[in-house]
């Protein structure tokens, strides 16, 4: 039986994660529950339904299409019953507009082969590729490990971007077919990690350990997040942990957090925890990048928004 | 946007020069750009007539693919014709052939009457060339003149006021001869036509006189401009600008009658004979190129650098000098135009880098002293285009990249020359010469000095040819039967019925529209000769015809397709919705659309959200683009204008039409209601291109473009994060590398602004599909709360500032 796979975007003309000119997969479903989540709609494995009221014209299509009455009009919203949606995806298709949408679709290793490789003339011109992200890609290895032989027989460059929430059985045969590896390290007290990322942060050294093993290049990406990650204690200790166990490290990235997400926390109806909280300062996230320069690390950057300076 | 830690670019200040300007460029780009403050010299309309009472000094066919100005036309030509200066033209004379009558009246004004003027500093000189010369006509020409213009006009009017779209014979939009004329003089080309063999009859003897008396005029204008020099250098007391001005005075003697042999002779003589070419089609700029600068210049810049005539920096300036001189093309607006009129380029096309004869990159030096030109002074004109092709190299690629994340707003057009070379190939060009080839106006691919591509002299609004197919050829707005009986859609039982009845309104269209821009080919060739033109344009003098009679080695006609997406997008959704899931019933459609989707909004969501768009790498709706665009442009070169033998050939410009046949063309099957913008070039519909800049690219590079030679105008928005730094600089100029291969034939690379992201924020459902990114992630804009929108247009606002 051939696997498929539940993804929720297929980016292209990607900038951002990992080298050139890229296609992302974003696979659906992570066992991690960071608060700060970036792709919320990446969090659980199924397919989800949601409405987004700028495209909706309150036409009712949807209402009367559901086989399973979970959805209804109330206060000029289109409420979702979430104990009754079963994301058939039919009120999606009734819908005249695109305010109905079932995020996550599933794929088989050769239509997704298809897909990702449409941009192949940008991803030769810039050294680009694929990049494997979530979600947690490697919550669905068996169909990767049918999929990336696929890509290596393509000639596609692939890059794997994960929280290393995957134990090294897993991970390791899969890093033959892998070129590049971007890896998130986000705090390193392990009870903050078991607290706030809710998996126990020795599973997820374990996987690093796995990844520097395979010789594999390696990019650990580091998310600044107010007043949980961005503490100058936490980079440094990244920063000696990279320093003394990371041999392969190509580059180390801290991203700076974002808000951007917080619209999609509403259309799917979960709380965003950072609601309101504000952007870093620009100076804050320097003098951070100062700390991860200052342990000795190369390749130390810094991206993402800031507050906006007045 | 405070984006990395890498080293970000920083954008030059919309329509601000650079601090490194040297004092007198500084000044010079000033005294341009304040109209009102300099009386003393401004470049305005010159009309100048025989003084007979039924002279013409207006010529409408040039002005008809600017329907705007339609209204305008009879005041034009009336208030012309009244102020025109009468320069002496003996009556004896008006029994010349037309040609010889023609040269012989430029000439009396270039040698007389053109005011000459140098302004304090200058280099280059000569700066009035804005004239509205007489035809020269008897009164029984005039009379039938007036009468074929009338009958001309009568009929582009009404292909207007319906929406089909305009035509015209239009002047500019050629490379003149420039090169051969800076290296082997005006008084090379007239050696050469007094060496043709003298079998010619009475009028071809005339009209090679004519070039010889226009040729001479030029060498009289210099002289003019010389003796000028000489004397305000006998009253300079600074030492240095009476140094500058002998130095004037001696080139001006010399060039453009002699051959060049510096840079500052080449730029002058250059500069002489493009004004000049302007004065003599009574046309300010559009579309007059000058063509490969970088090239044909460089043997001069390179010898007076070699030689220590020059350093860089001195060469620099003169290029800066000559670089303020066409935008004087814009005086004419000067009352009325806001700031300058640089809303509107004018498309003086310099094209820099692109493929040597043998196939190697031909960039050089000058090249890169150009893009430092270009980028320090900042102005709307020449407007710059560099041709990029496999084996551009990395740095110049790079610089390029470089040059569009800091010019915000500033034209920067990309040619792209294995595209654009194939479609000359396809369109018959002699193959060796491909290589040379350059674009005229915006985009418009044509050889050098020998080829009249007549790039915007129809402009065909192809969605028009949708709303005649559902309505079995009337006019929606008017009910009139424009088009064949094609039949009732509702009776189609499948969408290849719709199709073949789209083709046969499509070709009637082209037919048609064909048609009349024959008689506007006609009029000019029969009253309107350019000997001057004639002269710097290969064919010509040999043929003894003149460059509007067919007299160049290659003539051709474009036309140019308007609404192309919109188009495709409209029968996509007919046969995806009604034809394939039978989802909507054409009646409901026809209804809807003659409603203009009022009470029908499902309808038009349906239409604007669940059917295959054109520009998302979508196969389906790609191949139909491509079926399309094989139709119509094929169809288009099977025709010939009768009057001249030019050949019809087609290419992708929408100039403002997009705009202007919005109202004009009933609501398409796209999902678009009446007034909503047209789509423009080969670009998607704006707003459909939801899967990014490479999925868009790869849509326009599956058209089959070869068969639009003339070119496609594509545009691509990108937000500035993604030019934030040197990876991502990297990024564009490998996106550019792969549009090489896999996009169309020319792109212009615009950076969203905070003024877009306002309006998208005031009109969310146009922006629906507007992506901003931000490191690692990107989002819907029009989804993120109004606070988070805020807070990115603060943000790209700071990094625009």
């Amino acid at each position: 039986v051939t696997e498929t796979a539940t993804l929720f975007n297929i980016q292209r003309f990607s900038t951002e994660d990992g080298p050139g000119i890229r296609t992302t997969l974003f696979f659906k479903g992570c066992p991690l529950a960071c608060p700060w989540c970036q792709n919320p709609e990446g969090m659980d494995a199924g397919p989800q339904t949601v409405w987004q009221a700028v495209h909706c014209l309150a036409c009712g299509d949807c209402e009367r299409a559901c086989p399973d009455g979970a959805l209804c009009r109330r206060d000029g919203r289109t409420e979702i019953d979430r104990t009754l949606c079963l994301h058939c995806g039919t009120c999606a298709e009734a819908c005249p507009s695109a305010a109905l949408e079932v995020v996550g679709k599933s794929y088989g290793v050769e239509a997704l082969l298809a897909l990702a490789q449409r941009d192949r003339p940008f991803f030769e011109k810039s050294g680009g590729g694929i990049t494997l992200s979530g979600g947690e890609p490697l919550l669905q290895h068996p169909f990767l490990r049918e999929f990336l032989p696929r890509c290596r027989e393509a000639r596609l460059q692939v890059a794997l971007d994960t929280s290393g929430c995957a134990r090294p059985e897993v991970v390791t045969p899969l890093l033959d077919w892998i070129d590049l590896v971007l890896f998130d390290l986000k705090l390193m007290d392990p009870e903050d990690h078991q607290r706030l990322v809710g998996v126990p942060l020795p599973v997820v050294l374990r996987c690093l350990e796995a990844v520097v093993a395979s010789g594999r290049p390696l990019w650990i990406r580091t998310p600044l997040i107010p007043g949980m990650t961005d503490h100058p204690e936490n980079i440094r200790a990244v920063a000696a942990y990279l320093a003394g166990n990371v041999p392969t490290l190509a580059r180390w990235d801290l991203l700076a957090y974002s808000n951007l997400c917080a619209g999609k926390y509403g259309m799917l109806g979960r709380p965003f925890a950072l609601a309101g909280v504000p952007l870093l300062e620009r100076a804050a996230v320097e003098r951070l990048a100062a700390v991860a320069a200052q342990a000795g690390i190369s390749g130390v950057r810094w991206s993402g928004p800031t507050r906006a300076e007045t | 946007m405070s984006e990395s830690s890498a080293t970000s670019v920083a954008p030059s200040r919309l329509w601000g020069p650079a601090p490194s300007l040297s004092p007198r460029v500084r000044k010079l780009r000033e005294e341009y750009f304040s109209f009102r403050d300099r009386p003393y010299f401004r470049n305005e309309v010159m009309p100048f007539g025989t003084g007979k009472p039924w002279d013409v000094v207006y010529t409408p066919h040039s002005w008809s693919v600017v329907p705007e100005v339609f209204p305008f036309m009879p005041a034009f030509e009336d208030s012309l014709a009244a102020c025109a200066r009468v320069v002496p033209f003996p009556d004896a004379q008006l029994r010349d052939p037309l040609a010889l009558r023609r040269a012989r009246f430029f000439a009396e004004v270039v040698e007389r009457h053109l005011p000459v003027q140098i302004l304090e500093g200058e280099l280059i000189v000569g700066g009035q060339f804005n004239t509205a010369l007489s035809l020269t006509l008897t009164k029984a020409e005039a009379a039938r003149f007036r009468e074929e213009e009338r009958s001309f006009l009568a009929q582009v009017s009404e292909l207007n006021d319906l929406g089909v779209g305009n035509c015209g014979a239009v002047p500019g939009h050629i490379i003149p001869g420039y090169a051969k004329a800076l290296r082997v003089g005006l008084r090379g080309l007239v050696v050469e036509i007094e060496a043709l063999p003298a079998d010619g009859d009475h009028e071809t003897t005339a009209f090679r006189n004519a070039l010889v008396v226009c040729a001479q005029a030029a060498r009289h204008l210099a002289g003019r401009y010389a003796v000028l020099a000489e004397r305000l250098a006998d009253s300079e007391r600074d030492p240095q600008r009476w140094e500058e001005l002998r130095e004037i005075a001696r080139i001006c003697r010399k060039v453009p009658w002699e051959p060049a042999e510096t840079l500052h002779e080449a730029l002058q003589a250059l500069w002489f004979i493009h004004m000049l070419v302007m004065a003599a089609e009574s046309y300010p700029g559009p579309g007059l190129s000058p063509g490969r600068i970088d090239q044909y210049l460089y043997p001069y810049y390179r010898r007076d650098l070699d030689s220590g005539r020059l350093d860089r920096a001195r060469a620099k300036e003169l290029c800066q000098c000559w670089w303020l001189k066409p935008n004087y093309a814009y005086d004419y607006q000067g009352r009325v135009g806001n700031n300058q009129g640089i809303t509107a380029g004018f498309g003086q096309l310099v094209t820099l880098g692109g493929i040597d004869a043998q196939g190697g990159d031909a960039s050089n030096d000058l090249t890169w002293l150009l893009l430092e030109v270009i980028e320090e002074m900042n102005l709307l004109e020449p407007k710059p285009n560099i041709r990029l092709h496999a084996k551009t190299p990395p740095a110049l690629l790079r610089r390029v990249a470089d040059l569009i994340a800091r010019a915000q707003g500033s034209p920067f057009l990309l040619n792209f020359d294995e595209h654009s070379i194939r479609g000359l190939e396809w369109q018959g060009l002699p193959k060796e010469r491909l290589w040379d080839y350059a674009p005229v106006g915006c985009l418009e691919n044509t050889l050098q000095g020998d080829d009249r591509s007549g790039t915007v002299d129809v402009n065909l609004n192809l969605a028009k040819a949708v709303e005649l197919t559902l309505f079995d050829g009337q006019d929606l707005a008017t009910g009139r039967q424009i088009g064949p009986r094609t039949g009732d859609p509702a009776r189609f039982t499948d969408f290849a019925a719709f199709q073949a009845a789209f083709l046969r309104q499509l070709r009637h269209l082209v037919e048609w529209i064909i048609r009349v821009n024959n008689r506007a080919d006609e009029i000019r060739a029969r009253w309107q000769p350019t000997p001057f033109l004639s002269l710097l344009v290969d064919g010509c003098a040999r043929r003894g015809k003149d460059v509007t009679a067919g007299g160049a080695e290659h003539n051709y006609l474009t036309v140019e397709g308007v609404a192309f997406a919109t188009t495709v997008d409209s029968l996509a959704a007919v046969r995806k919705l009604v034809f394939e899931e039978k989802r909507l019933e054409m009646g409901a459609l026809l209804e809807a659309i003659r409603a203009n989707f009022e009470g029908h909004e499902k309808v038009r969501s349906l239409l604007a959200n669940k059917a295959p768009k054109y520009g998302n790498d979508d196969d389906a709706a790609d191949a139909l683009a491509r079926e399309v665009s094989r139709f119509w442009t094929r169809e288009v070169f099977r025709h010939q204008a009768p009057a001249t033998g030019k050949r019809y050939r087609a290419g992708y410009l929408s100039w403002n039409y997009w705009v202007a046949y919005a109202p004009k063309t009933a609501a398409t099957p796209d999902g678009r209601p009446r007034g909503k913008f047209l789509s423009n070039g080969s670009c998607p519909v704006a707003s459909q291109d939801r899967h990014g800049p490479t999925a868009n690219a790869l849509s326009v590079g599956k058209i089959g473009l070869e068969s639009a030679p003339s070119g496609d105008s594509h545009t691509l928005s990108l937000s500035p994060s993604l030019l934030r730094d040197d990876e991502h600089l990297e990024k564009l100029a490998a996106f550019l590398r792969a549009y090489g291969e896999a996009g169309g034939t020319a792109l212009q690379v615009n950076v969203i602004d905070p003024a877009t992201l306002r309006e998208a924020q005031a009109n969310p459902f146009e922006y629906r599909n507007l992506l901003v990114r931000v490191t690692g992630y990107n989002a819907y804009f029009v989804t993120l709360g109004q606070e988070i929108q805020n807070e990115i247009i603060a943000r790209e606002a700071h990094a625009l500032t």
